[in-house]
């Protein structure tokens, strides 16, 4: 299979790919087995090495057609399980989008890590971890994206898990991973639903002709596939309900935070989404776009009332997913991943501006309180202006507004919501609203964010406030954040992606992925002035909530405030109803391994005991009994006569004589 | 004429209380004289048989060879009890028990 049928320039691409991969792996390995103070340099430069590799294949390979490459892995049975690389549009982006940011993370790290006394082994979970990533987005068929799915999930238990030695941190950990591993129970259900139905794990080969073939014969079977793999992917990407671990796993480092929770392990669940949609039926497909809406309504709902800057965080971060998703149900799949890579952008540099703001915060905080809490900050405008003006940037996408990266690619996603419903029923209708109200929603809590944080507040705010006296800026922003953060704010601008700031239709990366060319229509122009001036409007009466300190009769003690604040209650839910059930289930399972299982064996091994100790009687009593009294009785005789031998020479005359006689009177009488 | 049965009760007599010398007695030379009694209880014998014999006088022949042999074997075994005697400075049979298992 190796590639001698291959044209030479893509076993070069190939050959590149493979290296782009690997660079971070061999920088783990190295930092695994000689872990030492170059730990970090080794980490980034093997990144770096990879997105050059990455980039190359973009500028050389893009607009050649899509190959793969794979040899065999192994063999069960007749089916023979290959692994490989798929470079198409879709790799080739991920990948060269999962490499940068994580080259920025990796940069921005050094600094902020310093001080850990694990440091080294941060940089090898950050290497493994974006191995782990890269695999997964060049996986040709469904074992080999399962097995990389496994990694990353098990990568990312060890980072938001690194400050283990805090109770909270490590309990997020576990929290993520046994969430994670429900949606990891679906996407197997699913490779399984799809082997049976295919015959074949081969993404290339699924996504091919036969799709038709087997929808008209077996629909049935193939949404509930879709489903499974949709678990999987509700999971991995925080859909709801089972979005609860990602708020809690803010406990891992905030430069963990943004490359993981921001950019890239939630991405995999809507790449995985991307990669299978022509599997997925129009139920299916209906149900993804539900969620979807539901989450992005309901996160960017929660977003609203946070305390912790980082949970605020969190939440924008599902609420977004939300929206990928929902573009993925629409069958929107060029507008999910167009959002999906400059989300990732300005989600990392959200991400990286709040460790900035923590770490300068962390100064001032006292045992009790959290340097997190955005109600104690206020007035850093001042302190940290460059992390000010990237993080603004940064929310202006986050709110869609024109000119940014995130205006493109979320009136992509609105305007085709809005084409999806036209000449649907109302309840269609109510996936593109609730997405309308979901982006005014965003910019809402977002410029709460930003006021709050880097403005200076009223006086009723102010008694809460940190004042900090004196300061050195270049201690809290360093130099060696100003060029991933840099990096990324320019990333959030427009002119990346397109030259026309206001037509997503015009991006590269959009064009590129995109099958079908929609026809122009109205809402190409309405969508983007309503949701502006919307947004625009929220954003001035956010600066009046906040700076100004009007409305603050809002009060913040009604029920709609709580709900948010506790995040539905949803994980009070599981705990109270979902965990009992199943400590009570894991319990009954041990009862029964415990009485009924151990107890068979015991009682066999009883059994087997008393055997034995019968057996060993009859042993010791009858078999050697029986023997040891034939040795005695035949010493007995034995003695007996021995005393015949006694060397009397009268006595042996005795007897020849009696003997003479019994014989003699033997033949007399007989 | 003494009738012949005298002669063997006389004999039997004799050998009986030949063996019971040489089975009871401790002393290695009266064994040998118990020894001397039998034999010459079986001499008594050949010399009663030999009267049924007139003419060849074979059991009178033997009785002179039984007398030759038995001083000939008397010379042997006091032999062999001076040796005996040297080397267990007994001659009680009782005491030359070395041949015991």
């Amino acid at each position: 299979m190796a590639g001698n049928t291959l044209p030479a320039d893509q076993l070069t691409a190939f050959y590149f790919a493979l290296f782009a991969v690997c660079f971070p792996f061999i920088g783990f390995l190295k930092n695994l087995i000689l872990p030492d103070k170059f730990n970090d340099k080794v980490s980034i430069y093997t990144l770096a090495a990879s997105v050059l590799c990455c980039l190359v294949l973009l500028l050389y390979r893009f607009n050649e057609p899509e190959f793969v490459l794979q040899t065999t892995w192994f063999v069960i049975g007749k089916t023979v399980i290959t692994a490989g690389i798929w470079l198409n549009h879709l790799s080739m982006l991920m990948l060269l989008l999962v490499s940068l940011i994580a080259l920025a993370v990796h940069i921005y790290s050094v600094q902020y890590m310093e001080d850990d006394e694990r440091y080294p082994a941060y940089f090898t979970y950050l290497s493994f971890f974006t191995f782990a990533m890269m695999g997964l987005v060049i996986a040709p068929n469904l074992i080999q994206l399962y097995f990389f799915w496994e990694l990353v999930g098990f990568a990312s238990y060890l980072l938001i898990g690194f400050w283990y030695e805090r109770e909270k941190a490590s309990s997020a950990a576990k929290k993520a991973f046994i969430m994670n591993r429900i949606g990891d129970v679906g996407f197997l259900i699913g490779i399984f639903i799809i082997f049976n139905l295919y015959n074949t794990f081969n993404l290339t080969e699924v996504n091919g002709i036969k799709t038709a073939e087997i929808l008209a014969r077996n629909p049935g079977s193939l949404t509930v596939a879709s489903l499974c793999f949709f678990l999987g992917a509700m999971a991995k990407s925080a859909q709801f309900p089972l979005f609860t671990w990602l708020p809690d796993a803010m406990e891992g480092p905030t430069a963990v935070s943004s490359l993981l929770h921001a950019a890239t392990m939630v991405a995999a669940g809507v790449f995985l989404m991307a990669r299978l949609t022509p599997v997925f039926t129009d139920s299916a497909l209906l149900v993804m776009a539900v969620v979807g809406a539901v989450t992005a309504f309901l996160a960017a709902y929660m977003a609203l009332t946070q305390k912790d800057l980082k949970r605020i965080l969190a939440f924008s971060t599902i609420s977004q997913l939300g929206f990928m998703m929902l573009a993925i149900g629409i069958e929107a799949q060029a507008a999910a991943i167009f959002h999906l890579i400059t989300h990732a952008f300005f989600k990392c540099l959200l991400f990286l501006s709040a460790g900035v703001v923590i770490h300068y915060m962390g100064h001032f905080h006292d045992a009790e309180d959290s340097p997190q809490d955005i109600t104690r900050m206020g007035g850093l405008r001042k302190k940290l202006p460059f992390t000010f003006a990237v993080c603004s940037l940064a929310a202006l996408a986050l709110a869609g507004i024109p000119f940014t990266s995130g205006y493109l690619s979320k009136d992509a996603i609105l305007i085709q919501a809005f084409e999806w419903a036209e000449g649907k029923g109302f309840l269609f209708k109510l996936i593109p609203l609730s997405a309308l109200i979901t982006s005014w929603l965003t910019a809402f809590y977002i410029s709460r964010l930003i006021f709050t944080v880097f403005f200076e507040r009223g006086e009723a705010a102010k008694s809460q406030q940190l004042i900090v006296t004196s300061f050195r800026p270049s201690t809290y922003e360093p130099k060696s954040y100003w060029m991933p953060m840099l990096f990324l704010a320019l990333c959030s601008l427009f002119i990346v992606y397109s030259w026309n700031p206001f037509s997503y239709e015009h991006s590269w990366i959009f064009a590129s992925l995109n099958k079908h060319v929609a026809a122009g229509s109205l809402y190409h122009i309405l969508i983007p002035v309503v949701v502006n001036l919307g947004t625009i409007g929220l954003i001035y009466l956010a600066y009046q909530r906040y700076v100004k300190n009007r409305f603050s009769k809002l009060s913040n003690r009604g029920f709609v405030y709580k709900l948010s604040f506790h995040q539905l209650y949803l994980d009070r839910f599981y705990e109270l109803a979902l965990v009992p059930s199943v400590l009570f289930f894991s319990k009954a399972i041990f009862a029964f391994d415990r009485y009924v299982v151990d107890g068979v064996v015991n009682g066999t091994a009883l059994f087997t005991r008393k055997i034995s100790s019968i057996s060993s009687w009859f042993d010791g009593y009858v078999i050697d009994g029986f023997v040891n009294q034939t040795a005695r009785i035949s010493g007995i005789i034995g003695h007996y006569f021995r005393n015949f031998q006694s060397g009397r020479i009268q006595r042996y005359l005795t007897l020849m004589l009696f003997l003479l006689l019994l014989v003699c009177l033997i033949f007399v009488f007989i | 004429m003494i009738p012949v049965g005298h002669f063997l009760i006389l004999g039997a007599a004799l050998f009986c209380l030949g063996i019971y010398a040489v089975l009871t007695r401790n002393n290695a030379i009266q064994i040998l004289i118990g020894i001397e009694l039998m034999l010459n209880a079986s001499v008594l014998n050949l010399l009663a048989a030999s009267r049924y014999d007139r003419f060849n006088l074979n059991g009178q022949v033997f009785a002179l060879f039984v007398i030759v042999l038995a001083a000939a074997s008397v010379a042997v075994a006091l032999a062999i009890i001076l040796n005996v005697y040297r080397n267990f400075n007994s001659i009680d049979p009782n005491e030359v028990n070395k041949i015991k298992d």
